[in-house]
């Protein structure tokens, strides 16, 4: 698969130590926090494809929502009988689009999928604190994504009630196709996400705490690390309101009890027996996991650029603590304003004044990121290679989606808004674009760190604008259709007068989709073409800083060689002399060159 | 994590402060678990309240076996403690006793938790009758399965105290000790916790 890595630069003799292991253990079932993580990477990248499948199945259906697509009533008989999607189905779409884009694309390429390659790389660690939990963790994930796939194929087909699965939906049986084995399907699934995604985190936040090099104060760890330790918190802390949600509705389907289910509940003519529950209680459940949730998946979209940006100006990060603070600040904020997402479920209006207040406040912490990201490029030498591309568009993204957020904090524009288009351009922009751009962004920047090889530069490039374009224009032109008062969750904008003027714009959008889905085409070709035959990398192509440059590409088992590196400066020391070139290395003595921070 | 630990001897000199290091390592992710099974119970908590001022709230009245049960729970508590002083002093057969008698308690507290179900279920209260009965049930069960995974933590603790472990390196075996003591008593606490929110509220 890669060159071996004596072959780029000289490593030091294997140690005595390097156990030797087959096949099986070192690439298979490994515990090396390396494999784990590109295992962890390959797998969201299998489920990327899922998902932006059924994001082609939902645009056709919204573009075109008449039309009898002949061909796909021959893959899918049930869910487009004659080549028109059922409402049913789509809504089955649109709930395994988002759950399996937000838990298993973002959540296994990005945060454990890079979490894992590079925490212990860059605090200098052998490997997470504890190998073989981790390993668990991922052989878990891969079994929830299995499940989750399976769900297509049970009786009634898969969970139709969004990925926020509100009951009564999610709760009655008999409510709709999806309502049945497939949400049942679901809550396993996720089950067991939650129990792989708190084991991975436990690692992180162990590792962080207790397994950084000498020398490698938190305040010399750089802004990627700093992300997956605060994201990571917020997962540990935020989830286990999602279980005990999710134990509950699993009672209320299975054991008759009332946890959500409200009294005089008529589903399909039938008076159900249950009594006094309160589907508000599911959905303050839900979003107390569910908003610190995009800031776990956000934060290291946000890390991974802020590292990217210096490598490709050659200047240190603009306001490194102020960064870290804004991190922490958003962490905390965070746990706090979940009921923004429920503003029209009738809370009382203090709540909301509440719930908008430190909603809004969130933006001065995250403005003050964007800022700093910036003022990052100010008076720097841009050197606009692909992995600089993305980091750039995750700015211009998380900018532009951030201004949508402002309006959709305030709970008096939050009332018109509220499940129109405009939520959706908003949430895809942020939890959608940013990661997936920090994504694409952390691939092309260190994938000679993973495999030894280089990625194509002129695809890679064709590739960035063949997703920011589109990507940026669809979801910022679905605003406008709510604004206009397009609701989502509709299956087609034929039904109603006042949205037929929108089909114009929905083909466009639709139109714009397949542009963005056939540019990943470009990005598969330019993976695999590189794999194979991409241009041998160097330890430190990008002439980069931290930890995890300093040794071979890919580095050996243990990453270190015989002794941990000594850290003496920050993650950021750019802009310097050295016989190297203009950056220093964490493990650059003082001596030679002199410490700024 | 062998092969971690043999990399950095060279570099650290003493063995001990890796093994010391690895149980710190450890205790500190058993404290970031117990921070996440905190949040778990806080959030059945605040179902808990928020379901409390449903009209259709209708107490049951609680088996009173739970009262035998948290007595024993306690008493395997005390047994653990009595196994870690035992072994302090290097009375290891008496500290053999403790740990086995730790578990031994445990699983008659699981044991009561099932009798106290039965007891319910032979009166026609199942967990749909009430809010409280499906409380009761969910929060008992949560709990064991809590209980069954801490009992495993503590059977290996007991095996290593079996096999000699603390004879051969007393420091280690107090801080494996450790790690079973804060798991065990942290989950007698959430316990008597539920015991009481599910008795007064």
């Amino acid at each position: 698969m890669t060159t071996p890595a004596s072959q780029v630069v000289e490593t030091p003799p294997h140690d005595a130590a390097e156990p030797h292991l087959g096949f099986v253990r070192r690439y298979i079932f490994s515990t090396d926090h390396k494999i784990i993580g590109i295992q962890y990477m390959l797998t969201g990248l299998v489920m990327a494809i899922a998902g932006a499948l059924l994001a082609t199945l939902i645009r056709l259906q919204l573009g075109w929502p008449t039309h009898q697509w002949q061909w796909l009533a021959l893959l899918l008989p049930k869910g487009m009988p004659g080549g028109v999607m059922t409402p049913e189905f789509y809504l089955a779409v649109v709930t395994m689009h988002g759950t399996i884009m937000v838990f298993f694309f973002i959540s296994y390429v990005l945060v454990s999928g890079f979490g894992n390659f590079l925490v212990p790389l860059q605090i200098g660690a052998r490997d997470m604190a504890f190998p073989f939990l981790n390993m668990l963790s991922y052989w878990i994930a891969l079994l929830s994504a299995l499940v989750m796939l399976a769900s297509f194929f049970v009786e009634g087909g898969a969970a139709a009630a969004g990925w926020t699965a509100y009951p009564p939906l999610s709760a009655v049986w008999s409510a709709v196709p999806g309502s049945q084995l497939g949400q049942t399907v679901w809550l396993l699934s996720m089950a067991l996400f939650i129990v792989s995604f708190t084991m991975s985190s436990l690692n992180f936040v162990a590792t962080v705490f207790s397994l950084r090099a000498p020398g490698m104060s938190m305040w010399r760890m750089s802004l990627t690390v700093w992300s997956y330790f605060i994201s990571s918190i917020l997962g540990l802390l935020a989830f286990p309101a999602l279980t005990a949600a999710a134990v509950m509705l699993l009672l209320d389907r299975h054991l008759g009890t009332s946890f959500f289910l409200p009294s005089g509940l008529v589903v399909a003519n039938r008076l159900l027996p249950n009594q006094g529950g309160s589907p508000l209680l599911w959905q303050h459940l839900f979003w107390f996991l569910g908003h610190p949730e995009v800031y776990v998946l956000i934060l290291p979209a946000l890390g991974v650029a802020c590292d990217i940006l210096p490598t490709f100006t050659r200047k240190p990060i603009f306001g490194y603590r102020i960064q870290v603070w804004c991190l922490i600040a958003v962490g905390v904020l965070s746990m706090i304003v979940w009921g923004h997402h429920m503003f029209v479920s009738g809370m009382s209006p203090f709540s909301g004044e509440y719930f908008s207040l430190v909603t809004l406040t969130i933006t001065v912490p995250m403005t003050i990121f964007g800022v700093n990201m910036l003022a990052s490029l100010s008076g720097g030498r841009l050197l606009l290679r692909t992995p600089m591309l993305f980091a750039l568009g995750v700015i211009a993204l998380f900018g532009s989606g951030g201004f949508g957020g402002l309006f959709l904090g305030n709970a008096t524009a939050n009332m018109q808004l509220h499940d129109t288009y405009f939520v959706v351009g908003h949430f895809h922009l942020m939890i959608g674009g940013v990661t997936m751009l920090g994504t694409f962004g952390a691939i092309y920047f260190w994938f000679p760190k993973m495999f030894g090889r280089m990625m194509s530069e002129r695809l890679g490039k064709v590739h960035f604008w063949f997703t920011f374009v589109p990507f940026f224009t669809l979801f910022f032109m679905q605003h406008f259709l709510g604004l206009q008062g397009m609701l989502r969750r509709y299956y087609a904008f034929t039904s109603y007068d006042f949205l037929k003027r929108t089909q114009g714009q929905n083909v466009v959008i639709s139109l714009l989709a397949m542009v963005l889905v056939a540019g990943q085409l470009v990005f598969l070709a330019n993976f695999v073409w590189s794999l194979l035959k991409g241009r041998v990398a160097a330890a430190n192509p990008w002439q980069a800083t931290t930890l995890e440059w300093t040794v071979a590409s890919p580095p050996p088992h243990g990453n270190f060689g015989a002794a941990l590196p000594d850290v003496h400066r920050w993650s950021y020391e750019y802009g310097v002399d050295d016989v190297e070139g203009d950056f220093a290395a964490q493990s650059v003595p003082p001596e030679r060159v002199p410490v700024t921070a | 994590m062998d092969n971690v630990i043999a990399f950095d001897t060279a570099r650290v000199g003493r063995a001990d402060d890796e093994i010391d290091r690895h149980e710190d390592v450890v205790r500190l992710g058993l404290w970031i678990f117990l921070a996440t099974v905190t949040m778990l119970f806080a959030a059945f908590t605040s179902a808990y309240i928020v379901r409390r001022s449903g009209t259709d709230w209708r107490p049951i009245a609680l088996p009173s076996v739970l009262w035998l049960n948290t007595l024993v729970l306690a008493a395997s508590s005390l047994a653990l403690e009595v196994a870690r002083w035992s072994g302090t002093g290097s009375r290891w057969r008496a500290a053999s006793v403790a740990f086995a008698a730790a578990i031994a308690l445990g699983f008659a507290f699981l044991g009561g938790q099932v009798l106290a179900w039965r007891q319910l279920m032979a009166v026609g209260l199942y967990a749909p009758a009430s809010p409280h009965s499906s409380f009761f049930y969910m929060l008992t069960a949560v709990h064991g399965l809590h209980v069954i995974a801490a009992l495993a933590v503590l059977a290996w603790g007991a095996v290593r105290t079996w096999t000699g472990a603390g004879r051969r390196d007393l420091r280690q075996w107090t801080g494996l000790v450790g790690i079973c003591r804060t798991f065990w008593h942290f989950l007698g606490g959430v316990w008597i916790y539920l015991f009481v929110l599910l008795s007064i509220y």
